[in-house]
C-alpha cells in the first residue's frame, strides 16, 4: 500500500483527571450543540490514563459506543496565556437539550482543528493589520491601518454621502460582535448601503411567514419531533443541521412520524425516510408553489382543513385590513397589500381564490414539477385527513433555503397558506418555521435607515439598498467587508468580481508610498475618481475581496478566542467561552470596529471585553426572539458579569425570550406563538416584556393573515430561465460535511481528501447523453446568465417584474463559466446537476441569475443554469486517495 | 471493562438512555455480536504496562496474523476476523470487492479489510456490507457510510475519521493482517486499548 493523502493517527493523548474543562458550543451550523474543551498544559508532560480514577472524562478505556471516545481529529495544541496547552474538543456527554448523549455531527465533531496551530493548515490565518502597499499586502501595526481606514472612511462619508460607505457584514458572528458593527454603520455612519452576508440587501428572508405572522425560528426541536407528520422543504436536515435529524427527527420516524420531504436531491436522511415509509416530492427547482398549492386544494376539497384553528386564529374581513391602510404606517404587510395580489379577506375568500386558479390542479401542478401526481395527494392526505376517530394528525411544516430561495415571496406565501389550513403554528408538535443554516448571533446596534435607499417600488414604501446592484452601478466608494466573501456567495458572481476589479485594481490610484498620508490621500483620489476602497476583515485572507481587491486587511480572531454568546435554531443562547489565545494580533469585530468608530469621532465604543458589548446591547435585545435583557438584570443583583450568568447555563443554556419570574427566577421560551401557554397573571411586570409573539402570531391582531401565492409573479422568470436545449438546472446547497466557503474545511486534511475541490452531481441520463463519467472534469457554462441593471423608480405595478424588466433593458446578458468534477448519481432528479453552493475558487453562484425576487429584494439562488460539458480527465478519478463517487444515499 | 455489555445496551437502548429520550436509534437486528468483543482479559493485560506517551504507532508493532486463503473469498461475500487482537472492538472484516481498490491485494487488487466500528460512535457496521457501492453502512447509530475502494473513507456522515483499514500482506495463498491505517473507536491507542 501506498501512503494515502491523509494519514489517520493510531493514538491520541488522554487528558489527566485536573484538566481544565470548559463548556462552549459548536461554532457551525444551526443547531449549536454543546462541546466541552479539556485543556492541559504541555509543560510537565502530564497525560491521562485508561482507568475512569486517571482520566479527566472518568471513564475506562476501550470506552462503551456513545461514549467519551477521542478521534485524533478532536486534538490540538494551542497557546493559552502563551503556554502551549494540549486541547481535546468532543461533544458533550452531559448535554440535555441539545446534542443528548454527546451526539455530533462531522463539523462540529472535527471543530478541535479549527483552532490555530502553526504545525496545521491553520497557519495562514491572519496575524497582523495589512496595507496593499505597491501592490502588495505588507504587515502594519494597528494604527497605521485603522488611520488609513478612518479618514478615508471620513473622506467617503462627507464628500460622497453616508451610502458611499458600503458595509457587509455576517449577521451571525456573535451578538457582541454584530451589536458592534451594526452600531458603527447604522447608528453612527447610517448607511443604507449595508447589508449580510447571504443577502443583497437588509430584507426579511422569508416574505410569507413575515406576512402570515409566523416567526422563523418559533418552533422547538421538540416540537419537530412530537408531529405525527412533518413536512420538510427544500433541506434535509441530516445534511446540514444533523442533530436536528439524528436526535430529534430519525427517532420520530421509527416511532411511526409522516415525513415529507420536498425537493430534487436524494440525501441520506430522505433515503432513510423513504426506508421508513417516508414520501420524497422530487420537484424540480422553482417549482415549489403549485405543488404546494394543489397539496393545499386537496385538502379543501376534501373539507381536511382544521376548520376549528382556521375559525379561531385567522383573521377575517374587518381584522384582515385592520389597523393599515390608513395613514403611515409602513408595515411590509401594509405594502405589499398595495399590490392587491396576496390580502385575502378571509380563509374562505382565499380558498376561493385558490380553488379558481389552474397551477393548483393537482394534474397541472404535478406536470410543472414534473413529478407523480399521487404524491400530491399522499402528501394532503398524511397532512389533513382526519382519522377514522375524527381527530387529527399533528402536522409540522419546516422550511430552508431550498425552498425559500427558489421562489422566495411566492413559495413563503404558499406554505403558510397550506400550514394555516392543516393547523401548523402555535401549538405543541403543530408548528411552522425554518430549519436554519447559520446560528443566530445578530443583535442590532442601530436601525437600517431605510428611507435613504434609493429602492422604491410602486405603491408608498422603499425597500432596503440592492447593495450589489449600487456596487455595480459605481456608487460606493468603500467598502468595509467583516467575515464574508461578497462575491462568491451572491449572484452571478463572476460579473460581480469584474465590477470590483474595475473600481479597485484597475483604477489609476494605487498606494507607492510608505507615507501614512500619501496612502490617505492616494486611497481618497481612488473614492473621488469614481472607485472604491475595500477593507476586509476576516480570520483568513479571502479570495478575492482580500487577497486581490482590498486596500486594507484587518484580522479577525473569533470562536474560543473570546467569550462570545449566541443562540441555537430553537433560540436557545450559549456562552461560547474563550479558551486559547488567539494568533498575533488578531482582533475581535468588535474591537475593531469600536476603534475605528472612535477614530472617525464617533463615541459609544469604550469597551474594554466583549461582555461590556454585551451588557450594552442586552437591552436591544428586549422584545425580540432571543430577548435576554432579563439575565442581564439578574446578573446585576447577584453581581457577576452578564457572560458570567450565560455561564451558569453551561451547554444546555436558556431559550429565549428570556422573562424574570416573581420570585426573580428565570424562564425561558419553549416555543413562540405557543397558544397553549399561560403567561403569569402579574403581566410584565419590571423590566419584562410580553410580547404578542409569546402567545399569538406577529400580526395587526395576532391572528394569521392567509395568503394568496400568485404563481404569474415569478413564472415568467421561472419560464425565461428554466433550461433550454441542452442546459440543465445548476443548483446548489450545502454538503454535510462542509461549512459554509470551507474557510476551516479547507484546511483540514481529513475533509479535504473527501472534498479537494468543486464537485457536481449529474443525473446517469444527462451524464450519458453527454459522455461524462464520474470523475471527469466537467465545464459548466451559461452565456445568458440575466443581470439586473438600473436603479429604477416603479410606477406602475409591474416595472419590477421579470418581463417588464427585460422589455425595458434592465437585463443583461452576461457569461459565466466554472469547473467541477463530476459525479454521476441516480440521486438527483433528471435535468438537474447541484453542486457545493460555495467555493470560492469555483462558485456555483456563477450560474445563478442577479436577479432579485421583485417583492422581496432577495435573490433566488437555488435557480442557477448552465450547460455542462467534459474537458478531461480529474485525478480523483482513478486515485483512491481523494474522493469518493459512491452515492450519498445509500440504505 | 465492560464493552459488551455496553454495546447491547446502545442496541437495545440501555436504562438510562431510554430514560432520557425516546432517542434510541437502533434496531437489534441489524447488530450481529460477534465472539471476540466480550474477550476482554487480553486488554486488562495491555493497559496496565507503559507510559502514554503520544508515539506514532509503527506498522511494524502489529502482530503479523493470518485471517485466510485467498482462494477462499468469493466477490462481496466479507469474512469477519479480528485483529489487531482479540480485545474490545478488534471485529473487522475482509472482503474481495471486485474492483480495484487503494490497499487492496491480490492479482486484481481488490481484496481489502477493515475494522467494523464506526468511527464516529462506536455504533456497529456488521452486516451492512453494500456490494452495489462496494461500501460500509449505513451505521444505524447515526447513518454514515464508507467507502471500501477509497482506504474507508466516508461517502457520507459523521464519521471523525475514516473506517480504520487493516493492512494486508499476501503470502502465496495466505493473507496476513500485518498493521492498520486510523484509530479504532473506543481505544485510545490500537495497540493498548
Amino acid at each position: 500500500m501506498g501512503t494515502p493523502y491523509y494519514i489517520p493517527e493510531t493514538n491520541i493523548p488522554l487528558p489527566p483527571v485536573n484538566a481544565d474543562i470548559i463548556t462552549t458550543a459548536c461554532d457551525y451550523c444551526i443547531v449549536a450543540c454543546g462541546y466541552k474543551v479539556y485543556r492541559w498544559p504541555v509543560k510537565g508532560g502530564a497525560q491521562g490514563g485508561p482507568t475512569a480514577d486517571e482520566n479527566a472524562f472518568g471513564v475506562d478505556f476501550p470506552v462503551d459506543p456513545l461514549g467519551s471516545w477521542v478521534a485524533p481529529n478532536q486534538y490540538n495544541v494551542v497557546m493559552h496565556n502563551k503556554e502551549p496547552h494540549h486541547v481535546i474538543i468532543i461533544p458533550d456527554k452531559d448535554n440535555t437539550t441539545v446534542n443528548m448523549n454527546g451526539d455530533s455531527s462531522i463539523r462540529g465533531g472535527a471543530i478541535a482543528q479549527k483552532v490555530y496551530n502553526p504545525q496545521t493548515p491553520t497557519r495562514d490565518r491572519l496575524k497582523s493589520p495589512m496595507i496593499r502597499m505597491f501592490g502588495t499586502l505588507m504587515p502594519v501595526s494597528w494604527d497605521f491601518a485603522l488611520d488609513i481606514a478612518a479618514e478615508v472612511g471620513k473622506h467617503v462619508i462627507k464628500k460622497h454621502g453616508a451610502n458611499a460607505y458600503g458595509v457587509k457584514t455576517f449577521s451571525y458572528g456573535f451578538m457582541e460582535n454584530t451589536y458592534a458593527i451594526s452600531k458603527f454603520a447604522l447608528r453612527h455612519i447610517s448607511t443604507a448601503n449595508f447589508t449580510f452576508h447571504d443577502t443583497p440587501s437588509d430584507v426579511t428572508s422569508t416574505p410569507g411567514f413575515r406576512d402570515a405572522g409566523f416567526d422563523n425560528f418559533g418552533p422547538s426541536y421538540q416540537d419537530w419531533h412530537d408531529a405525527d407528520t412533518l413536512m420538510i422543504c427544500g433541506t434535509d436536515p441530516y445534511e446540514s443541521k444533523t442533530i436536528l435529524f439524528t436526535q430529534w427527527i430519525m427517532p420520530a420516524i421509527q416511532n411511526g412520524q409522516k415525513t415529507i420531504f420536498l425537493g430534487p436531491r436524494r440525501t441520506a436522511g430522505i433515503a432513510y425516510a423513504e426506508a421508513n415509509g417516508g414520501l420524497w416530492i422530487d420537484l424540480q427547482p422553482g417549482t415549489d408553489l403549485p405543488v404546494v398549492s394543489a397539496i393545499a386544494r386537496v385538502i379543501v376539497e376534501n373539507g381536511w382543513e382544521d376548520k376549528e384553528w382556521i375559525k379561531k386564529w385567522v383573521n377575517n374581513k374587518f381584522e384582515s385590513s385592520s389597523g393599515f391602510g390608513q395613514g403611515t404606517r409602513n408595515t411590509p404587510w401594509q405594502w405589499r397589500t398595495t399590490w392587491g395580489k396576496f390580502q385575502t379577506k378571509d380563509y374562505d375568500d382565499w380558498k376561493k381564490w385558490l380553488l379558481a386558479q389552474d397551477f393548483s390542479d393537482p394534474q397541472t401542478a404535478a406536470d410543472i414539477a414534473q413529478i407523480d401526481v399521487q404524491k400530491i395527494y399522499t402528501a394532503a392526505e398524511w397532512l389533513a385527513k382526519p382519522r377514522a376517530d375524527g381527530t387529527r394528525p399533528k402536522s409540522s411544516i419546516m422550511i430552508e433555503k431550498g425552498f425559500y430561495w427558489s421562489n422566495n415571496t411566492g413559495n413563503t406565501n404558499a406554505i403558510s397558506s397550506l400550514g394555516i389550513t392543516v393547523g401548523a403554528g402555535g401549538r405543541p408538535g403543530q408548528v411552522i418555521g425554518r430549519a436554519g443554516g447559520h446560528q443566530r448571533g445578530g443583535l442590532r446596534g442601530g436601525k437600517y435607515p431605510r428611507n435613504k435607499s434609493p429602492e422604491k417600488l410602486p405603491g408608498r414604501r422603499r425597500r432596503a439598498m440592492d447593495t450589489d446592484r449600487y456596487l455595480m452601478a459605481g456608487h460606493t466608494r468603500m467598502a468595509y467587508v467583516i467575515g464574508n466573501t461578497w462575491i462568491q456567495a451572491m449572484c452571478a458572481s463572476q460579473n460581480l468580481a469584474s465590477k470590483f476589479e474595475e473600481l479597485t485594481v484597475q483604477n489609476e490610484h494605487q498606494i507607492r508610498s510608505f507615507d501614512k498620508q500619501e496612502i490617505i490621500d492616494t486611497l481618497k483620489k481612488r473614492a473621488d475618481s469614481g472607485g472604491t476602497v475595500v477593507i476586509s476583515q476576516d480570520i483568513y485572507l479571502i479570495d478575492p475581496i482580500g487577497a486581490r481587491y482590498s486596500d486594507i486587511i484587518f484580522p479577525a480572531s473569533g470562536w474560543g478566542e473570546h467569550d462570545f454568546t449566541r443562540a441555537n435554531g430553537e433560540r436557545r443562547l450559549r456562552l461560547y467561552s474563550k479558551f486559547y489565545d488567539a494568533p498575533g494580533e488578531a482582533k475581535p469585530d468588535w474591537w475593531i470596529a469600536a476603534q475605528l468608530g472612535k477614530k472617525m469621532g464617533f463615541d459609544g465604543f469604550d469597551w474594554e471585553n466583549s461582555n461590556d458589548v454585551l451588557e450594552e446591547a442586552s437591552r436591544f435585545s428586549r422584545g425580540s426572539r432571543k430577548d435576554f435583557y432579563m439575565l442581564h438584570v439578574a446578573a446585576k443583583k447577584e453581581g457577576i458579569t452578564l457572560h458570567e450568568k450565560f455561564g451558569q447555563y453551561g451547554t444546555d443554556g436558556i431559550q429565549g425570550p428570556v422573562m424574570m419570574m416573581e420570585d426573580g427566577t428565570l424562564e425561558g421560551t419553549v416555543r413562540l406563538h405557543d397558544t397553549t401557554r399561560t403567561l403569569p397573571e402579574t403581566g410584565p411586570a419590571a423590566a419584562n416584556v410580553f410580547n404578542k409573539k409569546l402567545t399569538h402570531f406577529n400580526t395587526q391582531t395576532g391572528k394569521n393573515n392567509i395568503q394568496k401565492a400568485p404563481w404569474s409573479l415569478f413564472s415568467d422568470y421561472w419560464e425565461w430561465m428554466k433550461p433550454r436545449e441542452g442546459e440543465l438546472w445548476a443548483s446548489s446547497g450545502r454538503i454535510n460535511e462542509r461549512w459554509q466557503s470551507g474557510y476551516d474545511d479547507r484546511r483540514r486534511p481529513y475533509i479535504v481528501q473527501r472534498w479537494p475541490e468543486n464537485w457536481v452531481e449529474i443525473h446517469p441520463e444527462d451524464a450519458k447523453a453527454r459522455g461524462i463519467e464520474s470523475g471527469d472534469y466537467v465545464m459548466l457554462y451559461s452565456d445568458r446568465i440575466p443581470v439586473q441593471v438600473d436603479t429604477i423608480v416603479g410606477i406602475e405595478g409591474d416595472d419590477f417584474s421579470f418581463t417588464k424588466l427585460m422589455e425595458n433593458g434592465h437585463i443583461e446578458l452576461t457569461k459565466a463559466a466554472i469547473t467541477a468534477v463530476a459525479i454521476v448519481t441516480p440521486a438527483l432528479k433528471k435535468g438537474v446537476m447541484y453542486m457545493d453552493f460555495l467555493h470560492t475558487a469555483q462558485p456555483a453562484n456563477a450560474l445563478t441569475g442577479r436577479v432579485v425576487d421583485w417583492i422581496s429584494g432577495n435573490y433566488n439562488y437555488k435557480m442557477g443554469v448552465g450547460m455542462v460539458k467534459k474537458i478531461g480527465v480529474s485525478p480523483y478519478k482513478n486515485d483512491f486517495r481523494s474522493m469518493s463517487f459512491a452515492r450519498r444515499d445509500i440504505v | 471493562m465492560t464493552t459488551s455489555k455496553g454495546l447491547i445496551e446502545a442496541i437495545n437502548g440501555p436504562a438510562d438512555i431510554r430514560k432520557t429520550s425516546k432517542k434510541c436509534v437502533v434496531n437489534r437486528r441489524t447488530f450481529l455480536l460477534t465472539s471476540g468483543i466480550a474477550t476482554a482479559t487480553v486488554m486488562v493485560a495491555m493497559h496496565t504496562s507503559e507510559g502514554l506517551a503520544k508515539v506514532p504507532a509503527l506498522v511494524a508493532t502489529y502482530e503479523r496474523k493470518l485471517i485466510g486463503k485467498l482462494s477462499e473469498l468469493k466477490v462481496d461475500e466479507p469474512l469477519d476476523f479480528n485483529y489487531p487482537d482479540e480485545g474490545a472492538y478488534s471485529d473487522s472484516m475482509i472482503v474481495k470487492l471486485g474492483k480495484q481498490a487503494g490497499g487492496g491485494i491480490g492479482p486484481d487488487k481488490d481484496v481489502v479489510a477493515f475494522n467494523y466500528i464506526c468511527t464516529h460512535q462506536g455504533g456497529p457496521l456488521h452486516g451492512t456490507y453494500k456490494p452495489n457501492d462496494k461500501a460500509l453502512g449505513p451505521c444505524p447509530l447515526h447513518l454514515t457510510t464508507f467507502d471500501l475502494t477509497r482506504h474507508g473513507m466516508f461517502i457520507s456522515g459523521q464519521a471523525y475519521q475514516s473506517l480504520p483499514q487493516v493492512l494486508l500482506e499476501l503470502e502465496g495463498d495466505n493473507i496476513y493482517a500485518v498493521g492498520m491505517f486510523g484509530l479504532i473507536y473506543g481505544r485510545y491507542d490500537n495497540l493498548k486499548g
